[in-house]
């Protein structure tokens, strides 16, 4: 009898395989229909905060382009699936979207870890894919279907540290410490040599650089540490989770370094709805700032008034309309969704993105390297460096902890 | 590296043990006592310090005003999954196993409905005290991680006093201890149950408004904190409550003074493989019995 | 006689009949998405049939099966990455090593019992990961990538199908082989009472390390495979506590006192989390899914195998049958 249930079920499962493509009906697209773009992200789980703000800005994307009549006259759909902050859910979900759905294009993955995962797949699935992508390194894999359109490479940190020196404090009054607190995660890691270069050649002492594993337990001896050592230039190269305990761990201690510089917790919208005062002054490299004067920006913002009713746009709303936004230039451009033929236009010339113009990218997917630096002020995020772009004037040294 | 950077860094750690330790003890106690092991324990935590985050910016309660009414509110829901789940699982062979499986569904369960709800944003609770210091000399103290070190202490010493020396607590001792005599005795080993599950809960949900005092809360957060609840309720030896306090004294003195004198990218390495030869040496727990 | 020997040969014939209908099912050429994730789910297979070995049938519950796993993903990505050597020549040394790892930590962590066994494999496993967080020959933080086969994606799919196929097949038969054998009612016999075995004359110490060295050596097998498949390799994908855990909760879904288990669990699980993601808010087919272990283990607490059998000998009684 056991054995015969074994078999009955092994009998099933081979029937309820080979029934398996039947469960998803696909249909061939013709024209008229809408654009099916497909993919998966982490609505669920540890990185769900930020990837439902990049859901909502490709949402609004494609309610954008429909509105403005759709691309090449057809609307568009969105198919996304969630894949619970797991990397290898995500591959399974893109190979599902790719092979069940049909889609005809995907669009970017969240957060890195998946995407580096998913690079490879869309190599062999020749799609063009077009997100943050994965770190630096993921960069040099040799693909040729992946944009950074921006990307987030730590690699490129220290312009917005060089940019602080160079053209936002007059060199009398340059910090002459720092101290430097990075996880130990490759977007962190990355960005370490280049910052220790621009301290070197500007003549300030790093006292303190040190590294931490996630999840960090407690804040309070680094901060300590550089408090004691006087660092004046306050460099954390964290999540969000880690940034915040940092940063009250700073104002427990009334620690009053003349900047703080972090690399992404002060972009997320709860930066400045948590922390509030506390949060203001600090600084963050950023590779598209939202009220930058060009192309697309003034739907960004406009989409965040309508949907939210937000006077500055989420950061990951704008980055996630801007991944599609080059998804669309390159659709466009190419007059056609074959992938092959709009990732030999992205590469060709160079091209007005949200993020900036005659921007031309290279052999690797990614854009010459550029970073803009923002400064939090009654929780609003204003750009202040490169000069010609800022919205807001930089506020040096930052002023001292309120005591509330 | 001055004396008093070393002692900052071990009271700190000290401070923060104690909160872990209150995170873990309920954890503990249902698994040294009920053979229940709780993997939804630390979503409740995370419930707990939701609550407190809800008190705290709409009605502005003082987070130490709302402890005993999340704690009623925790206890509560520990009553209704006792109810719902765990007296059910309680039947299979494998109690253990079983529960470790249901749990795992509550916490699934219990953490999408708060994401639903409450969206998946990171939270901070920050009553005034969180963010400032009391200063003795060289040396700072965070009165955030003080106050949820009182909390803790005062949560355990609370939980302790209820096992040993109230009537209700003995019978759960009782019951616990050896299940006929105490059934024989007419304790009712249901209710006993039932207490010993939700008082588990409320002193995680207690746990909660602690941690959020130092760290950012989320739902999915909750996968981080059963990290430390694992770690701690094993040093402590399950189902001991002291030793469960304990243990977080000992695991923060060791954060701390590997903060103090090493690199801080090995404090978590050299954390865990202490713990990993503790628990190999004495696999009872440091202060198990 | 004639009718049980008829019948053997019947379960035989449609064994083999189903396993060559899972064998030629690429060949019908479906998308490769259901490739990918039979794939996904023969792996799932695969890994809860080699954690049963202990965790079933011993009752020792690991949650370090991923440590092993991770030792043979990252066994095959370093001889690809630095010596070049193809991770189907190298998933049996990732499995070796797996087993050496197994064996080295075995000797102190298997004389724990219970909880204190649970935890201390779990420590294991996080320790490991933070290590190769920190270690630059194995890729640190980045991680190592594979090169890619060099084929098109549709006979890539393929051969991970066939090779994933043919691996969980065969570390199910061994592990139902070991469930029948002297070995297994060893195990067993550990399981029911550990004192009581050894003073029957049964080397638990001894049986324990074989089950032990057996499930993770299978575990770095599948890791091996599966680390070319990702082409990736990194210590927050690999070393996945949830992972681990999935293991945990599919046998124990199905049941994990029986080979069957496993197998019922891993499969059904992978597909009802395929079916329900397409409900609207992934939040909730989240809270579906948790509710529906809640509301098995509820009904089904020795899991759905044990349940279904349970209907099975009720009913043989009742027709006046003889149990066995």
């Amino acid at each position: 009898m056991k054995k015969g249930l074994v078999l009955i079920f092994i009998a099933f499962v081979a029937v309820l395989v080979y029934s398996l493509p039947l469960f998803c009906q696909t249909t061939k697209t013709a024209s008229g229909e809408p654009i099916k773009i497909g993919g998966s992200l982490p609505l669920t789980g540890l990185a769900s905060e930020q990837a439902k703000w990049v859901k909502a800005g490709y949402e609004y994307w494609a309610e954008d382009v429909n509105k403005r009549g759709g691309l090449l006259g057809r609307p568009v759909r969105l198919i996304i699936y969630d894949d619970e902050s797991n990397a290898d859910k995500a591959v399974t979900y893109y190979e599902r979207a790719i092979t069940v759905d049909k889609v005809d294009l995907v669009f970017g993955g969240y957060p890195g870890t998946s995407n580096v995962a998913i690079m490879p797949l869309v190599e062999k699935y020749k799609k063009v894919f077009i997100g943050q992508g994965g770190h630096g390194k993921s960069f040099e894999q040799g693909f040729t279907y992946s944009f950074g359109s921006p990307p987030l490479m730590g690699e490129w940190s220290g312009l917005s540290i060089a940019g602080i020196f160079d053209d936002l404090i007059p060199k009398k009054d340059w910090p002459k410490t720092a101290a430097m607190l990075t996880m130990n995660n490759v977007i962190g890691l990355a960005a370490v040599p280049g910052i220790l270069k621009v301290f070197e050649s500007r003549g300030v002492k790093v006292v303190v650089n040190e590294t931490y594993n996630l999840p960090l337990s407690d804040a309070n001896p680094l901060v300590s540490k550089a408090k004691g050592r006087g660092a004046e230039f306050f460099i954390v190269q964290g999540f969000f989770d880690d940034t915040v305990m940092i940063m009250r761990a700073a104002k427990a201690q009334r620690y009053n370094p003349k900047v703080i510089w972090n690399i992404l917790a002060s972009r997320i919208p709860a930066w400045g709805k948590e922390l509030g005062s506390d949060g203001d002054y600090v600084l963050a490299n950023n590779f598209f700032p939202p009220g930058l004067p060009y192309p697309g920006n003034d739907r960004i913002k406009e989409g965040a008034k309508i949907k939210f009713g937000l006077s500055e746009p989420p950061d990951f709303f704008a980055i996630g309309y801007c991944w599609m936004y080059t998804l669309e230039v390159g659709v466009r451009g190419a007059g056609s969704l074959d992938d092959t033929k709009i990732r030999d236009y992205l590469r060709s010339r160079p091209l007005d993105l949200p993020y900036g113009k005659g921007i031309k990218f290279d052999s690797r997917g990614l854009p010459p390297p550029f970073n803009y630096t923002v400064q939090t002020k009654d929780g609003k995020n204003e750009i202040v460096w490169p000069k010609d772009v800022a919205t807001g004037k930089f506020v040096y040294p930052r002023p001292a902890w309120s005591s509330k | 590296m001055t004396l008093s950077y070393i002692i900052e860094s071990i009271i700190s750690g000290i401070l923060l043990g104690g909160i872990y330790a209150i995170l873990s003890v309920g954890f503990g106690l249902t698994w040294g006592t009920m053979k229940v092991l709780n993997i939804s324990h630390s979503v409740f935590a995370v419930l707990g310090a939701f609550v407190s985050y809800w008190l705290f910016v709409k009605l502005k309660v003082d987070p130490i005003l709302s402890l005993p009414l999340i704690v009623i509110i925790l206890f509560s829901s520990g009553a209704i999954i006792y109810k719902l789940v765990i007296r059910p699982v309680q039947r299979a062979k494998d109690v253990i196993m079983a529960s470790m499986v249901a749990t795992f569904g509550v916490a699934i369960v219990v953490e999408n409905v708060m994401s639903y709800f409450w969206r998946p944003d990171p939270r901070i609770l920050k009553p005034a005290y969180a963010s400032s210091s009391i200063f003795l000399g060289e040396i700072s103290i965070s009165q955030g991680p003080l106050i949820g070190f009182i909390m803790a202490i005062c949560a355990i010493s609370l939980l302790y006093w209820f096992l040993n020396h109230t009537y209700i607590g003995k019978g759960v001792q009782a019951t616990w201890q050896n299940p006929i005599g105490a059934a024989l005795v007419g304790i009712n080993q249901e209710r006993v149950s039932l207490i010993t599950f939700g008082l588990s809960i409320a002193s995680a949900g207690a746990a909660g408004v602690a941690m959020a005092l130092i760290y950012a809360f989320y739902p999915s957060v909750q996968s981080i904190w059963t990290l430390f609840v694992f770690l701690v309720t094993i040093v402590g030896g399950v189902g001991s409550v002291i030793g469960t306090g304990l243990a977080g004294l000992l695991i923060g003195s060791i954060i701390g003074i590997c903060a103090a004198f090493l690199p801080f990218v090995w404090v978590n390495v050299l954390l865990f493989a202490l713990l990993l030869v503790i628990l190999l040496f004495k696999p009872e727990g440091l202060f198990g019995n | 006689m004639r009718d049980k020997t008829n019948g053997r040969y019947m379960k035989y014939g449609l064994f083999l009949i189903v396993m060559f209908m899972l064998f030629v099912f690429p060949v019908l050429k479906p998308p490769l998405f259901f490739l990918s994730l039979l794939f996904t789910a023969y792996m799932y297979v695969a890994l809860a049939e080699s954690w049963n070995l202990m965790g079933g049938y011993t009752g020792y519950i690991s949650l370090g099966h991923i440590a092993f796993f991770s030792t043979g993903a990252y066994t095959t990505a370093v001889f690809m990455n630095r010596f070049g050597v193809s991770p189907f020549a190298t998933a049996l040394l990732g499995g070796f090593f797996a087993a050496v790892l197994a064996a080295l930590v075995g000797y102190p962590v298997l004389r724990l019992k219970g909880a204190y066994f649970t935890i201390s494999s779990l420590l294991l496993a996080v320790v490991m990961q933070l290590i190769f967080m920190n270690w630059d020959f194995v890729g640190s933080s980045v991680g190592l990538w594979y090169k890619l086969l060099p084929v098109s994606i549709e006979i890539n799919r393929m051969i991970f199908y066939e090779v994933m196929l043919f691996l969980a097949t065969a570390i199910t038969l061994i592990v139902r082989w070991v469930e029948k054998s002297k070995f297994g009612a060893g195990l067993i016999a550990i399981r029911e009472d550990e004192d009581v075995a050894k003073t029957m004359g049964i080397n638990s110490p001894w049986l324990k390390m074989k089950a032990f060295i057996l499930g993770a050596f299978f575990a770095g097998v599948i890791g091996g495979v599966y680390g070319y498949y990702i082409a990736y390799v990194h210590p927050e994908v690999t070393f996945n506590i949830n992972t681990s855990l999935l293991i945990l909760l599919m046998s124990f879904f199905g049941g994990c006192r029986t080979w069957v288990g496993p197998l019922f669990g891993a499969i059904v699980l992978s597909l009802v989390n395929q079916l329900i993601v397409t409900f609207i808010g992934a939040e909730i087919s989240r809270i579906l899914y948790g509710m529906l272990l809640v509301v098995v283990i509820i009904f089904m607490p020795d899991g759905v195998i044990h349940y279904i059998r349970g209907l099975f000998v009720h009913r043989k009684i009742r027709h006046g049958d003889s149990i066995l």
